[in-house]
């Protein structure tokens, strides 16, 4: 599975995160820039991979660290700085995905006369198959997933992205969502029952 | 454990998420229950077929970002203040906020200057923008906003001999305006939001505009942005006005141009598409030329074919 270490790094660095926060909180720009390039990264691959748009990630990112920069003061350490800026993020990140389901778009998606198309993929994999059959079917399977994905609430889809693309434990996706462990596990049988039985047949 | 409650349990024992005893449990069902642990392989396939979708950030996006970040907490609100998404009315906010320290860069003007900056805003006459008459029109309806959407810039300070500062600064006063697509005011402000400096508004303004084909002013916008424009979420989106316009002999002009020069492959897939929708054996040239430089497999493969039915040679030579 897809793991990074985002979880980790937060913890790992905790005494130096934590004088960076304090030092921003006393409005010390420098270390406010440096706590935003430890999570940043992170932080704009989410958006990435659940919006897949640049222009919606960039929005993202520039929403949630001016929330971050307007409420750092009120960041009391009673949680990790990491859990703290990942509620934000992914409030921001779930009322995009919600908007975008009332709107039923597909940004990623497009509608050639070969069919439809996730552009995306059709760039990072240019020219990675020679063979025509494979690299049907591997595009037919990433509109497999493509649809699969779509199929998820916004809540699932959120709770897969940070178990499996970031290597969350559910205890803590729980804790940035503001639900239990338990109903963070419901959200990921869900979401994986419903891609393995749209899935299940491709792979 | 029933086969049954072990393929409920079967996507939190791949990720890890199953105490230690329920582990063990699953772990000696699995052994002797060949149907279960075919689940188990499903469930590990079909994560790796998603593992390969997972995004990079590119470098240069992350730079972006940090660069807008940085220089919206260090800068002034710009002119082209998104009034919808705003990261600048979340900045203004943050200014005006009682963060200690960090909202001062904005502060130190005082009370003499910010009612010199109402007077100012109150001497503003209502037509801002030249060879717009916004306010006589009756399908729009305008709204002045309070004092807090005059953004200024100071330009200089300087000490007088009575003892007092004068003080230079340059403002720029947000109004709303709302009115129908088809009004010709609301499309003239749009055209003029299609060079904003700000990629949203662009974005936004194109995709409001990209119906509007049927102006031949628009039309030439969204040429214009499909060439020029610097952001390619912007010029993606004039794409998809000029779209039902893919047969006329001006837009395919600028497509073809388009698909040789622009360095997003987003664009030149989408423009392939439309080029070869219609036969046109004027292009045999420049597609040629694209089958020399062009390295995206699927505008090849599109080009390639579009060549072969004009029976012109691929140009791979």
């Amino acid at each position: 599975m897809a793991q990074n270490a985002s979880g980790a790094v937060g913890a790992r660095l905790s005494p130096q995160v934590d004088s960076l926060i304090r030092a921003a909180q006393r409005g010390d720009q420098d270390a406010f820039e440096q706590l935003v390039r430890t999570y940043d990264q992170s932080v704009l691959r989410l958006a990435m991979n659940l919006l897949r748009s640049p222009e919606d990630a960039r929005d993202v990112y520039q929403e949630a660290f001016l929330r971050v920069y307007r409420n750092l003061h009120t960041f009391r350490f009673d949680c990790s700085f990491h859990t703290w800026l990942y509620r934000i993020v992914t409030n921001i990140c779930l009322d995009q995905l919600r908007r975008r389901k009332v709107r039923k778009e597909e940004p990623s998606v497009v509608e050639t006369t070969d069919g439809p198309v996730d552009r995306m993929d059709a760039i990072e994999e240019d020219g990675a198959d020679s063979d025509p059959e494979r690299s049907m079917w591997n595009s037919e399977l990433r509109n497999k997933i493509e649809v699969a994905l779509e199929d998820l609430t916004p809540r699932e889809r959120m709770v897969f992205e940070l178990r499996h693309y970031q290597g969350l434990r559910l205890r803590n996706i729980g804790e940035m969502l503001g639900t239990s462990e338990e109903a963070a596990k419901n959200c990921l049988f869900r979401a994986t029952q419903k891609m393995r039985s749209v899935l299940g047949d491709f792979v | 454990m029933t086969c049954d409650s072990v393929s409920e349990l079967i996507p939190l024992y791949y990720y890890g998420e199953l105490a230690p005893a329920e582990e063990d449990l699953l772990e000696t069902h699995l052994a002797g229950c060949s149907a279960c642990a075919a689940g188990l392989e499903k469930q590990r396939k079909v994560a790796a077929a998603l593992d390969r979708r997972a995004s990079e950030v590119s470098p240069l996006l992350l730079t972006d970002c940090r660069t807008d970040l940085m220089a919206a907490i260090a800068g002034g609100a710009p002119r082209s203040a998104g009034l919808q998404k705003g990261p600048w009315r979340l900045f203004a906010e943050a200014m005006a906020s009682t963060f200690s320290g960090l909202g001062r860069l904005r502060q130190p003007l005082g009370a003499t200057a910010l009612v010199a900056l109402g007077f100012m805003a109150a001497k503003i006459t209502p037509g801002f923008l030249p060879g717009l008459s916004l306010p006589h029109n009756k399908n729009i309806a305008t709204a002045s906003l309070g004092s807090d959407d005059v953004f200024s810039t100071v330009r200089s300070v300087q000490p007088d001999r009575s003892g007092g500062v004068q003080i230079a600064f340059d403002e720029t006063r947000r109004r709303v305006v709302d009115g129908q697509l088809s009004d010709a005011a609301i499309q003239r402000l749009l055209l003029t939001a299609a060079h904003e400096q700000d990629s949203a508004v662009r974005v936004e303004s194109v995709d409001a505009l990209k119906d509007r084909c049927d102006s031949s002013e628009v039309r030439d916008a969204l040429l214009n942005v499909v060439a020029h424009d610097n952001n390619p979420g912007v010029r993606l989106k004039a794409l998809e006005g000029l779209k039902p316009l893919a047969a006329d002999p001006q837009v395919r002009k600028t497509l073809a141009q388009v698909l040789l020069t622009d360095d997003n492959a987003r664009m030149r897939m989408q423009v392939a598409d439309l080029l070869v929708a219609h036969r046109d054996d004027s292009l045999v040239g420049t597609l040629q030329t694209v089958m020399q430089r062009e390295d995206n497999g699927y505008v090849r493969l599109k080009i390639e074919k579009a060549l072969k039915d004009m029976n012109a040679s691929t140009g791979t030579f």
